[in-house]
C-alpha cells in the first residue's frame, strides 16, 4: 500500500509540474482545446484547434487570457504555433529518448471541456500516418482521448513531452505527433521568422 | 529526473521488452496478419481463429526475421492453433503460474512491420469454465486492456515481462478473453504431439432434471441436480460401461456431475483410454459404474 501511496504523491508533483505548461486555446464559438508552452510568449497546438485564424484566446493556467497570433501553421502535421505577449513563461521539456511500447503515458488537456486533465496508459506503437506530404511518424497510445485533449501533450513520467495529441487523422484510435515532428516544425518555423528568435527559444 | 513514476515506467517498458522477443507477428489470414507466443524455438502458439490457411503461413520474429511455417495442430475448441517454424531460432516466453484479479498487465501484440504494440490493464476476473462457440476453456482470464486489431494470438504479460496467458476475440460476442497460459501450456503439449486436443467421449445424451430427496439422502450428499440420461449411443464407451437411458449421472470421476457444462469439463482432461468411475443413480440408488473413456469424434 505504501508504494502505491508514493505512486499517488509522484502523480501529484508531476501534476503539479505540468499544470502551469498547459493553455486552454479557443478559436471563435468553437469548443476549446489544449495547447502548450513552448517558449516564453510560444505555444504549441494543433492546427485544426485554430483552423479559422482569427479570434484566438488562450487563457493561461492562471488564469490570464490573450488574443493570440497564428505565428505559423502546417496543416499537414497538424500544428499551430501562436503568440502571446512574453512574460517568462517556462516551456515544456521535449522528450529525446526514443519512445519504448509499454512506457507509461499521460495525456494532458481538457476532456470533455474540463480543465487541466491527466489521463493514463501506456506508449502502444509507434507507427505512421498517410498526409499529402508522404508518410509522418506518429505515436499511438491507449489513453481514451476526447474532444478537448487536441493540441494537448502526451507527456512521459518525467513529465517531458513525447508528442502532441491529435484527433483529425480519423479511426478510434489516439494518435500523437511525436516530438521528433514537433522539434522539425518549431525549427521550420524559426528559421522562417527570425533566426535570432530561434536562439531564445530555449527548446531547440 | 527519476522518482517512482519514471521507474515504474521503465520497468513496464522493459516487461514489454522481454516478453516483446518473444512475441511474433503471424501471416496466416487474407486481411491483416496477427500475432503469436514463442512457446519454443520451434513452435509458436496463436489464436486458431487467426490461422485461415493452412498453407504458406509466415511467421515474423522480432528481430525481423521472416521463416516459413507449418501447421503443427490446432484446437478450435480453445482457440488455440500451434505452428512449427522452419528453423528453431525464436526466443521461447516465459510462462507465469497463475493471474491475481487487479494485478498491472500489458497485452502485447506485432501485427505489423511497425514492431511491437502494447495496451495496459489489470486482471478483471478470472473464471470458468466458459462455452464458447466452438467448446469450452477450462479457465479464462478477462481484463481491461485494449484489444488493438491483431492482437489474437499476443501474450498478456505480467510486470516481469512473463507470459499470463493467449490473447483472443476469438471467442465471439465481441470480447476479447485470455486462455490463462498454464492451461495454453498443457494444450500445446497435446497439439505438438498429436495435432489436437483430444477430448473425452461417452456417448450419451442427457438432461439436467431435480434429485428427488429421498435419492439425495440415499446418495449421502446435497446435489439438487443430476443428469438424465435420455439416450445411449450404440457401441458408445457409455454403453460398454452399461449406462442405461434413466439413469442420473451425479458423478464423473470423483466429481459431481450438476450440470452440462461440468460433464464437459469433466472429459476435457487427459482421459482418452482411461476407465473412469462414474455415479448415477439407478431407481434412486447410486450405483458405481466403470467407463473407458473415448475419444470425442
Amino acid at each position: 500500500m505504501k508504494f502505491l501511496a508514493t505512486i499517488n504523491d509522484a502523480l501529484d508533483e508531476l501534476m503539479a509540474r505540468v499544470r502551469p505548461l498547459l493553455a486552454v486555446v479557443q478559436d471563435g464559438r468553437r469548443g476549446a482545446g489544449a495547447g502548450l508552452l513552448v517558449g516564453d510568449g510560444r505555444v504549441l497546438t494543433n492546427n485544426h484547434v485554430v483552423a479559422r485564424g482569427r479570434g484566438v484566446t488562450v487563457t493561461l493556467d492562471d488564469g490570464a487570457s490573450f488574443e493570440a497570433r497564428v505565428l505559423a501553421r502546417d496543416p499537414e502535421v497538424d500544428l499551430a504555433l501562436l503568440g502571446i505577449p512574453p512574460n517568462g513563461h517556462s516551456a515544456a521539456v521535449l522528450a529525446s529518448a526514443t519512445p519504448r511500447p509499454g512506457q507509461m503515458v499521460f495525456a494532458f488537456g481538457h476532456p470533455w471541456g474540463q480543465r487541466a486533465v491527466l489521463t493514463g496508459g501506456v506508449l502502444s506503437a509507434m507507427t505512421s500516418a498517410r498526409t499529402r506530404r508522404g508518410e509522418i511518424p506518429v505515436l499511438r497510445s491507449d489513453v481514451r482521448l476526447a474532444p478537448g485533449n487536441s493540441g494537448g501533450p502526451l507527456l512521459n513520467a518525467a513529465g517531458e513531452v513525447l508528442g502532441l495529441n491529435a484527433m483529425i487523422f480519423g479511426g478510434d484510435q489516439s494518435i500523437t505527433i511525436p516530438a521528433s515532428v514537433i522539434r522539425a516544425f518549431l525549427v521550420d518555423q524559426a528559421h522562417r521568422s527570425a533566426p535570432a528568435e530561434a536562439a531564445s527559444e530555449g527548446l531547440l | 529526473m527519476s522518482n517512482v513514476l519514471v521507474e515504474l515506467s521503465e520497468a513496464m517498458a522493459a516487461a514489454a521488452e522481454k516478453a516483446g522477443a518473444s512475441t511474433v507477428l503471424v501471416d496466416a489470414r487474407r486481411r491483416m496478419p496477427a500475432s503469436g507466443i514463442a512457446y519454443a524455438a520451434d513452435l509458436v502458439l496463436t489464436a486458431d481463429h487467426v490461422v485461415e490457411r493452412e498453407e504458406n503461413l509466415t511467421v515474423t520474429l522480432s528481430d525481423g526475421t521472416k521463416l516459413a511455417a507449418t501447421l503443427a495442430g490446432r484446437d478450435p475448441g480453445s482457440d488455440l492453433a500451434l505452428l512449427r517454424l522452419e528453423r528453431a531460432i525464436a526466443v521461447p516466453a516465459d510462462p507465469a503460474k497463475s493471474a491475481r484479479i487487479g494485478q498491472l498487465v500489458l497485452a502485447l501484440g506485432r501485427p505489423s512491420a511497425d514492431g511491437l504494440e502494447a495496451s495496459l490493464g489489470v486482471v478483471s476476473a478470472v473464471g470458468g469454465p466458459v462455452r464458447t462457440q466452438r467448446g469450452l476453456i477450462d479457465r479464462y482470464i478477462r481484463t481491461d486492456t485494449t484489444p488493438f486489431p491483431g492482437f489474437s494470438g499476443g501474450p498478456l504479460v505480467d510486470a516481469e515481462g512473463r507470459v499470463v496467458g493467449l490473447n483472443t476475440s476469438g471467442f465471439g460476442h465481441g470480447a476479447a478473453l485470455t486462455v490463462p497460459a498454464e492451461q495454453a501450456w498443457k494444450i500445446v503439449e497435446q497439439l505438438a504431439v498429436h495435432g489436437s486436443v483430444q477430448r473425452g467421449y461417452l456417448g450419451v445424451r442427457s438432461q439436467a432434471v431435480e434429485i428427488a430427496d429421498a435419492a439425495q439422502v440415499a446418495l449421502k450428499r446435497e446435489q439438487a441436480i443430476g443428469l438424465l440420461v435420455m439416450s445411449v449411443e450404440a457401441g458408445s464407451p457409455a454403453e460398454s460401461g452399461g449406462l442405461m437411458v434413466g439413469d442420473i449421472i451425479v458423478g464423473l470421476n470423483g466429481q459431481a456431475v450438476a450440470d452440462h457444462d461440468a460433464l464437459f469439463a469433466g472429459l476435457a482432461g487427459d482421459l482418452v483410454g482411461k476407465t473412469i468411475p462414474l455415479e448415477v443413480l439407478r431407481g434412486g440408488q447410486p450405483q458405481a459404474l466403470k467407463v473407458v473413456i473415448g475419444a470425442r469424434p
